[in-house]
């Protein structure tokens, strides 16, 4: 190792070459191969029985997303325009190309089934625009009185109607939305037009989260670079420092690219995470040649660079080393994207390393550094400072330990609070547009979040069987009865329309038919007078399966979950009638989804943890030191869980990664704390100058690296994006708690350990 | 001017005028009216199965006894179905006018043991369930449509008339139709249909068609919705024509009896 730092400070010039036409190889291959993955589905594991059974299912019932278009006119729809809107609105929906006819739902393409005297009346509501007031009246009675149709395509106040555009998995693109809103956009006026539904939702946030990253990642650069600056006092060094970040980046970028990994939108946090890790290299190393060249200011630059190389390779080594083991242990997670997000980061994070050993010495020799940095201040003053400070520390002890069991409480009740949210919409401001429109729906229709609860039964025929069907009225019941839970739809509901119907539309009638005969001969006359097609949403060919459909007006996991229990509740009595129940549809799946982001992210934490305390062990050649560098990861953890239960912040696909970024941190700010008081201990033995020593040393350096962090991560509180915001401040915190953690928790821990 | 020239140019108009009476050739017109008027007897029994298979492969199949017989201006027809159990003895009878008001059409569903009237709007309804329209069953009238004769082709070994028709309200469920017609017979052996946005929508294919009396009867069709790769299967068996349906068949009350 000391013969390849020797060729490296001989041969700078070499080394930053090399460096410059590597980065340039990889920067190319970024560009050019670098592919955008922005379908939300790619990042499910696909074999889950979950996520299969989902699938599965969706393709039974043609379960699909829905685009929810919404015409609203205060004077109320029934007007030849408004009908108009709606019916054009309907056809310029049904010829895009990515959109099937058959999947554009509205009033005028909904069957209007009235019941008469005689029998059985089936009439679209409308073909062209009625115009005269007694056929608009006409109109809107059918409507009153049609069940199916009422607060579900035109709101109950009669000002607002829904043309809905179910669309496959696979339509979505960037495309397809602009075309959508543009669509959307040219029906404007009179009429407001509104444009919900989860794939608007979806592409609003994949179109947007990115967009936010590129705003504030320069941001959050320029205040880094600018507090690195106050902190190194120096140009080249600012710049080196930033610069093995800047190419660690890239090289992980171009290493995906090369690969053939695509860019996932959590890969988009990649850059974030090398930035908060990747400094902190440079910042011991600088300020362990600082150190040095104040206290032996005659010897030449070179050998001081050795010697910085000398000291420093092993914690900058370990530190990296634990670092790209915590990333790597997101390995274990189900879902890929997560994966390769632990891989490429990893790797970043080692290609930094390789760069901090070689480009900031090769460029230290070739450039020099500023001479006498701490010019007005001696080494008394550090000294000074870092002997009151540990002193002082040292000397709190019950006040540290209380404190910390304070905290520590205070975060483990917080983290038992935690929850999972698979809420997209909750990623958006409360007041922004998408928010808004999305509530709007929601206080007029059913809901724009759907469920699907689907039910099998081993014979078939059974959902026609009046006792099973009666139940299962039961169940969409008690559960619409809930607060958030719009409305349901079921076979059920079609049952009861056409038996009120075909008894003179009598209201005593909407119910469930009384034998299986009549509901098969209700079923047929169904298929022969109206669209038979819609049968097959809600029902199989054999009678045994069946799709209970759900709306609920919001989309996160504490309103998904509290549906679905409501739904459980039922389980025992349908399995008494040999019915089983599984769910469905893309909402469903992201709660899944995120259940396992979560598992996969405690799984991972653990295991990181137990493999940090294994290398520290390893590398400080005892067990004592792998538990007690531990310990501030470990606290770091459970504050950030705690504070996001206390301040109701739930764990999402980007705050659930924040664990990692933790121990990331934490880890090398024990680490090289640690380091330095080994060393220290071997040359001034237990007690107060060893620690006083390495306060001033590699306390100073981490505390450097914390303020740099910190205040560039705080810049992400200005992001127009909640979680954006979220992931600024806890990372923040994350610093800062481990800051404070290493230099009181652990110092008390070390010292004790010597007495 | 000789004369000679004279008639020559007046055949040459002749020809230019009436081309199909220059070459003897039937108009698109013709054709379909020949279709459409195709004589199938005046009554007629048979057993209809029809099978229904949705795009996964699962298959429903009906048994349906019908009894037909025309009337002059309507044509009446009764429809007992068979299996599936559940619904035995369930009866639909539709009246066709020939005068082009709409069908009458009545239900008798044996559970609640009553007859009842079913009214709807559109002659492009589709026909219980299945993938034919009643239109596409035989009852659309070629005045609706204007019809272009495309080619003649050979298909299936038969000597076919290609017949494009596009309907004159242009709000008709299909833009265009294109109709394979085996000359002489006036049997359609294939059709093509296309929605209203001219996009490719169903195939109707003629499978078997066999001579009984006098008459050309379709026995075996099937229409394949490409769209929704949804298909329909008819098959009608122990044909009996003119074999005399009684008249006073077509009532409610012989609805309710069942067969």
């Amino acid at each position: 190792m000391e013969r390849f730092f020797g060729w490296v400070t001989r041969h700078p010039l070499a080394v930053i070459l090399v460096i410059i036409g590597l980065t340039a190889a990889a920067g190319y291959q970024a560009r050019t191969g670098s592919r955008m993955e922005t379908d939300l589905d790619e990042y499910m594991p696909a074999d889950h029985p979950a996520f299969v059974y989902s699938d599965q299912a969706e393709e039974w019932f043609n379960i699909r997303d829905g685009i929810i278009i919404a015409v609203e006119n205060p004077e109320g729809i029934y007007n030849s325009a408004t009908l108009q809107k709606i019916k054009d609105l309907t056809r310029a929906l049904q010829q895009d190309p990515d959109i099937e006819k058959a999947d554009v739902t509205s009033l005028y393409t909904a069957d209007n089934i009235v019941g008469s005297d005689l029998g059985l009346d089936v009439r679209s509501f409308y073909r062209k625009a009625p115009t005269s007031p007694e056929k608009l009246q006409e109109l809107s009675e059918h409507v009153r009185s049609n069940d199916m149709v009422r607060g579900r395509l035109v709101s109950e106040d009669e000002t607002v109607a829904v043309v809905i555009a179910r669309i496959g998995d696979d339509v979505f693109s960037q495309d397809f939305y602009q075309r959508i809103m543009k669509l959307a956009d040219s029906f404007e006026g009179p009429e407001t037009i509104y444009v919900a539904g989860r794939p608007i939702v979806e592409g609003t946030l994949a179109h947007l989260a990115p967009k936010d990253m590129q705003k504030m990642v320069p941001a959050v650069v320029l205040i880094i670079l600018l507090v690195l600056y106050l902190v190194l006092r120096g140009v080249r060094s600012t710049a080196m420092t930033f610069l093995v970040v800047a190419i660690s980046t890239i090289g992980s970028f171009g290493l995906m690219a090369a690969v053939g990994i695509p860019i996932y939108s959590v890969t988009t946090m990649m850059p974030v995470m090398l930035i908060a890790i990747g400094v902190a290299d440079g910042i011991h190393l600088y300020n362990h040649l600082g150190l040095f060249r104040d206290a032996h200011p005659d010897i030449p630059l070179k050998d001081a660079v050795l010697e910085m190389l000398h000291q420093m390779w092993r914690p900058v080594v370990m530190t990296s080393v634990t670092t790209a083991v915590g990333f790597l242990s997101l390995l274990t997670s189900d879902i890929y994207p997560i994966k390769y997000f632990g891989v490429f980061t990893a790797f970043g994070v080692l290609l930094a390393m390789v760069l901090s050993l070689t480009l900031i010495p090769a460029a230290s020799v070739l450039f020099g550094v500023k001479g006498r940095r701490l010019a007005k201040k001696t080494d008394d003053d550090v000294d000074g400072m870092a002997r009151r400070l540990t002193t002082g520390i040292l000397r709190s002890r019950w006040a540290i330990l209380v404190s910390t069991a304070i905290i520590l409480g205070a975060s483990l009740f917080g983290a038992s609070r935690i929850w999972i949210n698979s809420s997209f919409l909750d990623k958006f401001e409360r007041d922004s547009e998408i928010v808004k429109t999305d509530a709007f729906v929601n206080e007029h229709f059913g809901g724009t979040t759907t469920l699907n609860a689907i039910l099998e039964a081993r014979d078939k025929g059974a959902f026609k069987t009046p006792e099973i069907l009666e139940e299962v009225r039961a169940m969409q019941t008690e559960v619409e009865g809930r607060e958030l839970v719009g409305s349901s739809f079921s076979l059920v509901d079609y049952l009861r329309r056409m038996n009120r119907v075909m008894n003179e539309d009598r209201e005593a009638f909407d119910t469930v038919p009384k034998s299986s005969d009549l509901v098969a001969q209700y079923l047929l006359l169904y298929e022969m007078s109206g669209d038979p097609d819609n049968l097959w949403k809600v029902v199989n060919y054999d009678y045994n399966r069946l799709n209970v459909t759900f709306q609920l007006k919001k989309d996160d996991s504490r309103t998904m979950n509290a549906a679905i229990s409501s739904i459980e509740a039922h389980r025992p009595r349908l399995a008494e009638l040999g019915v089983d129940v599984n769910y469905a549809g893309s909402g469903y799946k992201a709660l899944v989804f995120t259940d396992l982001i979560l598992e996969g992210q405690v799984k991972s934490i653990i295991l990181s943890i137990l493999i940090v305390i294994l290398l520290l062990s390893l590398m400080f050649r005892g067990l004592r030191f792998g538990l007690i560098g531990t310990v501030p990861i470990v606290l770091t953890a459970a504050i950030g869980f705690g504070v996001m239960g206390l301040l109701d912040i739930p764990l999402s696909t980007t705050t659930a990664l924040l664990a990692s970024i933790t121990i990331g941190i934490g880890i090398d700010y024990a680490v090289h704390f640690i380091d330095r008081y080994r060393i220290n201990l071997e040359k001034t033995g237990p007690g107060l100058e060893t620690m006083v020593a390495t306060m001033g040393h590699s306390g100073r350096a981490i505390l450097f690296n914390a303020v740099v962090v910190v205040s560039g991560f705080l810049v992400l509180l200005l992001s127009a994006f909640p979680p954006n915001r979220a992931l600024g401040a806890l990372i923040a915190l994350g610093m800062f708690v481990s800051f404070v953690a290493t230099v009181t928790v652990m110092v008390h821990l070390l010292q004790g350990g010597e007495k | 001017m000789n004369n000679a020239i004279r008639i020559v140019l007046a055949l040459a108009a002749l020809g230019l005028l009436f081309p199909s009476a220059a070459f003897a050739e039937p108009s698109g017109l013709e054709i379909m009216t020949k279709v459409y008027e195709r004589p199938t007897g005046t009554d007629q029994e048979a057993d209809l199965t029809m099978s229904l298979i949705d795009r996964s492969g699962s298959e429903r199949v009906r048994k349906i006894h019908q009894l037909l017989r025309d009337f002059g201006a309507v044509e009446k027809k009764i429809m007992f179905f068979q299996t599936p159990a559940d619904v035995r003895n369930t009866s639909f009878m539709n009246w066709s006018y020939d005068d082009g008001r709409d069908d009458d059409q009545w239900i008798y569903l044996p559970a609640l043991k009553k007859v009842k009237r079913i009214s709807s709007d559109s002659k492009s309804d589709y026909f219980m369930g299945s993938d034919f329209t009643y239109d596409d069953l035989g009852d659309r009238h070629p005045n609706k449509d204007k019809h272009r004769v495309l080619r003649e082709e050979t298909l299936e070994g038969e000597t076919c008339y290609v017949v494009e028709s596009t309907p004159k309200n242009s709000d008709y469920m299909y833009s265009r139709t294109v109709t394979w017609v085996i000359k002489d017979k006036w049997i359609g052996l294939k059709r093509e249909f296309y929605d209203e946005d001219g996009d490719s929508l169903k195939t109707l294919s003629v499978k078997s068609f066999k001579k009984i009396g006098v008459f050309w009867i379709i026995v075996h069709s099937e229409m394949h919705n490409t769209q929704k790769d949804h298909r329909t299967i008819m098959k009608l068996e122990n044909v009996l024509i003119d074999k005399g349906v009684d008249k006073s068949q077509f009532t409610e009350r012989m609805m309710k009896r069942g067969m």
